[in-house]
């Protein structure tokens, strides 16, 4: 491996800036870091090069550790997005001054620079100052610079943002050919994701200083994992559906998955739907794919080679459609059409469509969306506008659902409202909170989350689950959430007080399991913790520890859960997770 | 030369004339006097009183002092602005507006000040004493008012052309290979070369002229610690209005000979980055 990042973590002002980011980089490999400005790649690469140090985990560079290494001797290129040329030396110098501090002699320094300046297509250029060059040409002379001293890693920091759009394609063309030529490992950090598509061999997204998703560009375009990085990743239509045997059904109308799942529990999900795959017709019989609903053309934009259109959606889907890729409100559907289609079959706006969705992908995430539950419906609104549930909301591109329980923690009563739980229940701390989580659990509720009132987003999220049965689910909760929270993540693994020693070892295994299950099955990185005595009472003294932490809790078995949990629910100070699954 | 230049300033023409007038009552009117009053003078008087061996001493002590206060003030003025724009700590408002105090102090007060903390029996004089070291009275006590005074003016003229230097520059110095010796030698001094030597410029000429807080700690013994300007107060007290007028006119032209020689330096330096890259 080139480059092998190990649980690097930056903090910035007490809150992680890159958090716990793992990543192997093989040899002569174009990898591009994803992600929107404030996520953290430029920091990460940053540490790649030793400019800024880091809090917590180790980087290595083909196989040396690099951690404490000071830049100058990390023997990697760098080049910035404003150029950083010395603007009082020529090209010439630029390009020598690795060689110069390396006290290369003059002959052996002039004949690596024509074959640099021959390899950005600059020849002749030597003498002219950076200030009468044009953009495009400064950064060819700054990649030459950076490529001198024959760095074995090269970094390019957005090297194509200051530059417009033609002069970029050219740079981008040149500096994926030199790349090729040279056969030399190199990370690019943009938040352009077509400029990720056009040069990565593979690319990493990066949100809120997490590393969601690592892949082949056209493989996290066609399967992403993460809400993120579909919709990060291009345009993409977020629907909430539901799936049972027969495929994904959105609204009155099952359309079939793009691919099989091994999980094939009937349960709410989020569908992926490109705007290019959404087919629009005269009538349900002119589609060539699954009939979705009928629509009316909201909107039509010509963007020259597609066609971008706007369907509110007239019959069965409605409130389902969370994420609209502008952000706009309504149950509408981005489409695309290319010219063909366009020829097709002409359409303006006001028109009656018929939609069909060609292909459906759905995001393995188990939180799909929220249902405030309450004794009353003025309870549940309330509850709906907790700070951190609201949030969660908002970053999840998702709508928080209302159910009232007259009955709610009534021992024996039944569920008044229609219908299974959907998505995660959440239900405000108070006094009784144990009663009424285990009411609502064993009535079908599977993740249930307990607010209390002014709780804020936190900082770190506490896991543990009690029974092996829930360890993945819990791990697959935690990834989804911490996904969409910058925060750091604490496995915390506990045994019974008496057998400390015989279980110690033990423990450090399940820990290491854990860990590394939880980064292959989820890409979750998370720190590990070991701690002897009761589990509830273990775990309010952790939360005691710091102000704005979470605890996400996996449960297999709910006898005495009110009596067990009562300490950490009942008038708690602490949003906690639980996720329930029982043993058949 | 055409008057018709768009700007925002209401008519080339009219800002001109502003121009020229101003820098004519104010600046070349007086400076015209002088000479003319030295003009007055018979020309073997005019050497006389120019070129006598106090006078000699006194230019000599004027224009030493003052090159070595700018040159202290260009290494130290250098440090400071490089504190207070690279470093955040607090009290940095505090010391940045503590730089123009110099400016603002009466520079007697400053000589009073200075004198106090440094004679034989001042607060750091007394320990001096008996090393040898005395600074009131003497060569060294000048310039050391002279470096109080001028200092301002260097920190002031490196401080933006510090800002200007990007930490980029150095960063991509660094992952070339440089170490810190080697990224300040070849990095940033080049970079901020001009306004050192504007600093230096600026604090010498504000050193030459300066008389007020000079002649408490100077002790002003003729040939030894007796500044020009003083001498010409010397001569205006005595009624010698034409002696004092030849000697500033020959301070005047030496200065303008050491201004105008630095102009060019740097000039010269701006010319031959151009010219490289031809």
């Amino acid at each position: 491996m080139s480059i092998t990042l190990d649980q690097v973590t930056k903090h910035y002002a007490g809150a992680p800036v890159v958090n716990d980011v793992s990543l192997d980089i093989g040899d002569g490999e174009f990898f591009v870091l994803l992600g929107p400005s404030g996520s953290g790649k430029s920091t990460l690469l940053r540490a790649i090069a030793g400019l800024s140090g880091v809090d917590h985990g180790r980087i290595a560079l083909h196989g040396r550790d690099v951690t404490h290494v000071a830049a100058r001797k990390r023997g990697v290129g760098l080049v910035f997005q404003n150029y950083a040329l010395f603007r009082h030396m020529t090209v010439a110098e630029n390009i020598e001054f690795a060689l110069r501090v390396r006290h290369m002699r003059a002959g052996a320094r002039r004949q690596r620079r024509q074959e640099l300046l021959r390899l950005v297509a600059l020849e002749g250029m030597d003498q002219r100052l950076p200030a009468q060059l044009s953009g495009g040409q400064q950064q060819r002379v700054a990649v030459a610079r950076a490529l001198a001293h024959k760095p074995e890693v090269l970094l390019l920091d957005e090297p194509f943002g200051a530059l417009d759009a033609k002069i970029r394609e050219e740079l981008r063309r040149t500096i994926r050919q030199v790349q090729r030529e040279l056969g030399i490992t190199t990370v690019l950090v943009t938040h352009d994701q077509e400029e990720a598509f056009a040069m990565a061999d593979r690319i990493g997204v990066m949100n809120l200083g997490r590393l969601l998703e690592m892949g082949a560009p056209h493989d996290l375009y066609s399967r992403p994992a993460t809400r993120f990085v579909a919709t990060f990743l291009g345009a993409a239509n977020l629907i909430l559906a539901r799936r049972t045997p027969d495929g994904i059904q959105m609204g009155a109308n099952t359309v079939a998955a793009a691919e099989r799942s091994a999980d094939v529990e009937e349960r709410e999900v989020v569908a992926v739907v490109r705007p290019e795959e959404v087919e629009v017709a005269a009538s349900r019989e002119a589609l060539s794919s699954g009939y979705l609903a009928r629509g009316v053309v909201a909107e039509v934009v010509f963007t020259g080679a597609l066609e971008s259109l706007r369907v509110r959606l007239e019959n069965g889907v409605q409130a389902p459609l969370l994420a609209q890729p502008d952000g706009a409100a309504g149950a509408s559907l981005l489409v695309t059409r290319t010219q063909h289609e366009q020829r097709g079959f002409e359409i303006h706006p006001g028109q009656d469509v018929a939609i069909g969705v060609r292909r459906v992908h759905v995001l393995p995430t188990p939180l799909s969306s929220f249902t405030a539950c309450a004794a009353s419906p003025a309870l549940a609104d309330a509850l709906s506008r907790q700070p951190l549930l609201a949030e969660l909301a908002v970053r999840m591109k998702t709508r928080i659902a209302m159910r009232a329980e007259p009955q709610l923690g009534v021992p024996e009563a039944a569920c008044a409202a229609d219908g299974p739980f959907v998505g995660t229940t959440a239900l405000a701390s108070q006094t009784d909170c144990a009663h009424r989580a285990e009411w609502l659990l064993r009535r079908g509720a599977q993740d249930l989350l307990v607010l209390p009132e002014h709780a804020a987003v936190p900082q770190r999220v506490l896991i543990h689950w009690m029974g092996e049965g829930s360890r993945s689910a819990t791990l697959a909760v935690s990834a989804s959430v911490l996904r969409h929270l910058s925060a750091e993540a604490v496995y915390v693994g506990i045994f019974p007080q008496q057998s400390a020693r015989v279980r110690a070892q033990h423990g450090m295994r399940d820990l290491l399991d854990a860990r590394s299950e939880a980064q292959l099955a989820h890409g979750l990185e998370m720190r590990t913790e070991l701690r002897f005595g009761d589990v509830a009472q273990e775990l309010a003294l952790r939360l005691a520890e710091a102000p704005a932490q979470m605890l996400i809790v996996g449960v297999t078995d709910l006898t005495r859960f009110a009596e067990r949990f009562r300490g950490l629910l009942d008038g708690g100070q602490w949003p906690m997770l639980i996720v329930y699954r029982g043993s058949p | 030369m055409s008057f018709r230049q768009p700007s925002v300033l209401p008519g080339f023409g009219l800002t001109f004339g502003f121009t020229t007038f101003f820098l004519s009552a104010i600046v070349l009117l007086p400076l015209a006097a002088l000479a003319l009053a030295a003009a007055s003078l018979h020309w073997s008087d005019f050497v006389h009183v120019v070129l006598s061996p106090r006078a000699l001493g006194s230019y000599r002590l004027s224009f030493g002092a003052s090159f070595l206060a700018a040159a202290i003030n260009l290494v130290f003025g250098l440090i400071i602005a490089w504190t207070l724009v690279r470093y955040e700590f607090p009290g940095r408002g505090l010391i940045d507006a503590l730089i123009d105090m110099p400016f603002a102090l009466p520079t007697a007060v400053s000589g009073i000040a200075l004198t106090t903390v440094f004679a034989h029996n001042g607060w750091i004089g007394r320990y001096l004493e008996p090393w040898g070291v005395k600074v009131a009275y003497t060569w060294v006590g000048v310039t050391l008012a002279l470096t109080l005074i001028s200092m301002p003016f260097a920190v002031r003229a490196v401080q933006p052309a510090l800002l200007e230097v990007q930490r980029d520059l150095e960063e991509a110095a660094e992952t070339l290979g440089a170490g810190r010796i080697y990224v300040f030698r070849r990095i940033i001094l080049p970079a901020v070369l001009p306004a050192l030597l504007t600093g230096f410029t600026l604090a010498f000429a504000r050193a030459l002229g300066e008389y007020g807080s000079v002649i408490f700690i100077a002790g002003n013994l003729p040939m030894k610690t007796e500044i020009t300007p003083l001498l010409i107060v010397i001569h205006l007290e005595e009624f010698d209005y034409h002696g004092a007028a030849a000697l500033g006119v020959v301070m005047l032209g030496f200065s303008f000979v050491v201004l105008l020689a630095i102009n060019l330096l740097q000039a010269w330096g701006r010319r031959r980055h151009v010219r490289a890259a031809h």
